[in-house]
């Protein structure tokens, strides 16, 4: 699974943040500050502009400090009776509707999902799951942005505003309403997606007798190999004891039990088609193909960074540091999993993996086991499964937790390529330690739970966007938010200047121009003027770029769709950046309702 | 009616003006009023003379562009002044999805009020409005004149101090116009403030004790409507069963004093006194054609005077 960003335990993401970087809450109250005082001088300003400079003055002040006061004054009954009102005018915009259209989208799926696929709960999952988001969100666009502005329309405002509630208690009534509607829709749409899954992927096989052959050592019967039958585009190889009993081998991902029935084999469903798999990851580094230490491999031309490569049959190799291990254990073995991104200068032979080692080493004391060998296939996950009775490179005994690990716990992970013109691509998520495996079920709800931060988030948006503009206008700037909240990385390496081609008007320039990218413009007066006024959206597109969330590093699909466990410092993360932004969105949505004239 | 002043407005003026700050229209120009504790105060005035404004500038719909609106002593922007306040709007904008009951439990939510009291309330507002049977009814199914009573009902959920109506008799029947009044008249009993606008001018003349009378924005006659409307240099004298002897004896009474008689004649009945009494006699014994309830009307009518 591609890991960009590092999972940081939760104090550490919300206090300190990633090395040289903030924690989120500092973040969010310099955001906040920086949206207050922005919308105090802008506020100021139209204020003076219309009324003079010291009404003007009076007025801002007397906004914000009833303005908090008025906070302060939240009632819970009002907002819950308008959180009612928003569900009941959901359903009488038929928001089930949205559920029709699920779940005809799930009964036509199966037309175009192949289970011919190496993994089909990935592509099941990441179907269902991306399907859920997008719709969720469209839900959470469309109830929250028209709802405040057909009240206007309609008037009805005027009987609600003309009672004691707070313009506060609206916006997050609004929010809340729609976020029990989404909540509910979600509900469903999640159970029906994982029935779905589970019962489209559901499957068992026949042992073909047949194919059965004894295994034999030393002249007695050890057991049996054979095959099943084909079922779902593919069959497993089966290895039974002597009575009979076994399982049906790894593939596409899953595994059967086999029962001796009489002469029957009872096969059981499949094993492991969802899987959580909880990773512990260590830190990369990398030697070069001479032995010098290196942050980084070679590039092999790749745009994308994430990874970078080690070249065959060298002493090139990618090690990684595991912390946290006991040295005191127990365990008989040590679970190892291995991403591989290969990439061939030439064919080798057609159809075999390319061969690489793995060694583990004492980082304090150096002892090294002797090299286990492994054939790497492109993006496959390897999973092994180290013994603790181990051997060195003379072949003398080692354990692996007394030898290789060290007191306090590390212990190193060496990968190398085999075969020259060959190179292996690693990121520091490509290998782990697998910890025992977590509930898939649970699993699938934390995936949920991140579609409604998101929805939560557009809702919150939509409602408080909704406040200052109509209904059509409203729906525009939130999907606009949302639209850019997906790229928000390349909005702010834009704003940044970290993207070739300058900011959006010397790209402009360069479209109409037809001038690549890459190209330098031609030095000059008006070359000077769009620069300089590139410099001013950039930095617009900065402080936007603060407040955009990061919908795509929100989204977990990928977790349980490649069977990855989402860690629940993650989730927290996830819930607290909702609450940031409700808190955040519901104050602005306040003041910009309350400094509205409902009767324009 | 006591001198305590609960509605003040101090020069308050309003400029609509365009989305460049243009000046649209002045809607009010520095209106100065008082209404007391009790009163049933009237703003009169022709279409867009500013009645509406002013009504929105109290609520604090819209901001004033110089002057203020001072409620209960506090200012128009100050929400907390709303739990003191009823409104009924010129339309009754409310949420057409909603039955009678589920709009007035909403409203007095809003209030903050307690499950039991708003149940009751809402009972009890159900009742007074006459929309008993109709209360599990959606507003969408009302009738115009059904709408303006569940909208009478949520301006009185909170049993409001001062009640703002717009309009109020807008839309009504003649029976519901009366009964309209008759309310009005009943919240001054209980000791309730009412400031209503109209335009409709016997609707105002019926209830009201005091009246504003605007035009183009401006304030143009303010004062007690039985002051206003008296005319001191004529008297009237209204009798029953007078002979026509009689009636030559007062002209030569008037005359031998100087006066001047402007008019001796019978005079009649408004046509709204006709219709309810057409449609009262219609409940009371229905089925009777319309020319005998005419006839017998016409019979049973004592001579006027």
């Amino acid at each position: 699974m591609v890991l960009e960003r590092q999972v940081l335990p939760y104090f550490t993401w919300l206090i300190q943040g990633e090395p040289g970087g903030l924690g989120a809450l500092p973040r969010f109250l310099l955001v906040m500050f920086g949206v207050g005082l922005a919308a105090l001088l802008i506020g100021f300003l139209v204020a003076a502009l219309r009324y003079g400079f010291s009404r003007g003055g009076d007025l801002t002040y007397r906004t914000v400090y009833g303005g908090f006061f008025e906070l302060l004054q939240t009632k819970w009954r009002r907002v819950w009776a308008l959180a009612v009102l928003a569900i009941k005018e959901a359903r009488r915009r038929r928001v089930l509707v949205a559920l029709g259209v699920y779940f005809v989208i799930l009964l036509f799926a199966q037309w175009f999902l192949s289970t011919d696929y190496p993994e089909p709960a990935r592509l099941y999952l990441s179907f269902v799951l991306t399907a859920t988001t997008y719709l969720m969100l469209g839900i959470g666009l469309v109830l929250s942005a028209f709802s405040l502005p057909s009240d206007f329309k309609t008037k009805t405002i005027y009987t609600v505003v003309t009672k004691p509630v707070r313009a506060g208690e609206i916006v997050i009534g609004r929010i809340l309403g729609f976020t029990i509607v989404g909540t509910v829709l979600l509900a469903i749409m999640g159970l029906a997606s994982y029935v779905f899954v589970v019962r489209s992927l559901d499957h068992t096989h026949r042992v073909d007798a047949e194919t059965l052959t004894n295994v034999m050592i030393g002249g007695k019967l050890q057991g049996y190999d054979g095959s099943t039958d084909k079922v779902m585009s593919h069959r497993h190889s089966v290895e039974l004891d002597a009575e009979g009993n076994g399982l049906a081998v790894l593939d596409r991902g899953h595994t059967h039990n086999i029962d001796r029935v009489g002469e029957d084999y009872k096969v059981s469903g499949p094993i492991g088609l969802m899987k959580a798999r909880v990773p512990k990851y260590g830190k990369l580094t990398f030697i070069d193909r001479n032995g010098a230490k290196k942050d980084s491999g070679i590039s092999v031309g790749f745009e994308w960074k994430y990874r970078s490569f080690i070249d065959g049959n060298t002493q090139a190799a990618a090690i990684w540091q595991f912390d946290g291990l006991d040295h005191d254990s127990d365990d008989e073995f040590l679970n190892l999993a291995l991403i591989v991104r290969v990439f061939r200068t030439h064919k080798g032979v057609v159809g075999r993996p390319l061969t690489g080692t793995i060694q583990l080493r004492n980082p304090e004391t150096g002892v090294v086991s002797a090299e286990r060998s492994f054939s790497a296939r492109d993006q496959q996950i390897d999973e092994f499964e180290i013994p603790r009775a181990l051997t060195d490179p003379k072949e003398e005994p080692i354990d692996l937790f007394e030898d290789l690990v060290t007191k306090d716990g590390r212990l190193d992970v060496i990968v190398q390529c085999l075969e020259g013109g060959q190179y292996f691509g690693f990121a520091q998520a490509d290998c782990y330690i697998r910890l025992p495996e977590g509930d898939p079920r649970t699993n699938f709800f934390k995936v949920n739970l991140s579609i409604w931060v998101q929805m939560v988030i557009v809702i919150a948006i939509g409602v408080t966007v909704s406040t200052l503009v109509s209904g059509p206008v409203a729906m525009l700037f939130t999907a606009s938010f949302i639209l850019l909240g997906f790229f928000r990385q390349f909005f702010l390496d834009v704003a940044t200047g970290q993207e070739y081609g300058g900011g959006p008007l010397e790209s402009l320039v360069r479209l109409v121009t037809q001038k690549n990218v890459m190209v330098e413009l031609d030095p000059g007066v008006g070359v000077s003027i769009v620069k300089a006024i590139d410099d001013v959206f950039q930095g617009f597109m900065w402080c936007v770029g603060q407040l955009l969330p990061d919908f795509r590093s929100l989204s977990a699909v990928a977790f349980a769709a490649d069977g990855y466990n989402v860690p629940w410092d993650r989730v927290w993360q996830d819930l607290t950046l909702c609450g940031a932004y409700v808190v955040g969105l519901s104050i602005l949505g306040f003041f910009l309702l309350r400094t509205r004239e409902v009767a324009r | 009616m006591s001198d305590e002043v609960v509605l003040q407005t101090r020069a308050l003026s309003k400029v609509y003006r365009d989305f460049w700050g243009r000046q649209k229209v002045r809607a009010l120009k520095a209106l100065d009023l008082e209404v007391r504790r009790g009163e049933v105060f009237g703003l009169l005035g022709p279409n867009g003379s500013g009645k509406t404004t002013t009504m929105k500038l109290v609520l604090g719909l819209l901001f004033p562009t110089e002057g203020e609106a001072v409620v209960f002593g506090r200012p128009a922007s100050d929400v907390s002044k709303n739990e003191r306040i009823g409104y009924l709007p010129e339309e009754s904008y409310l949420y057409r999805f909603l039955n009678a009951e589920e709009t007035l439990d909403f409203y007095g939510r809003l209030f903050d009020m307690p499950a039991s009291t708003r149940a009751e309330r809402v009972d009890a507002l159900i009742k007074q409005v006459g929309l008993d049977k109709a209360r599990k009814r959606p507003l969408q199914e009302y009738s115009k004149g059904m709408t303006r009573r569940i909208g009478l009902a949520q301006a009185l959920i909170n049993d409001p101090e001062l009640i703002l109506l717009d309009e109020p008799t807008s839309g009504l029947d003649p029976i519901g116009t009366r009964e309209m009044k008759d309310m009005i008249i009943k919240l001054k009993e209980q000791g309730k403030t009412v400031v209503m606008c109209s335009h409709l001018l016997a609707d105002v003349q019926d209830v009201c004790d005091r009246i504003a009378i605007l035009h183009q924005g401006e304030l143009k006659e303010l004062g007690r409507v039985d002051e206003l409307l008296t005319v001191a240099d004529v008297t009237q004298v209204k009798g029953r069963n007078l002979t026509p002897e009689c009636q030559n004896e007062i002209r030569e009474v008037i005359a031998r004093h100087h006066g001047e008689l402007l008019s001796m004649d019978n005079p009649t009945t408004t046509l709204e006194e006709l219709f309810l009494d057409i449609v009262r006699d219609s409940e009371a014994r229905p089925g009777r054609r319309a020319a005998s309830v005419a006839a017998a009307n016409a019979s049973d009518s004592p001579p006027s005077s």
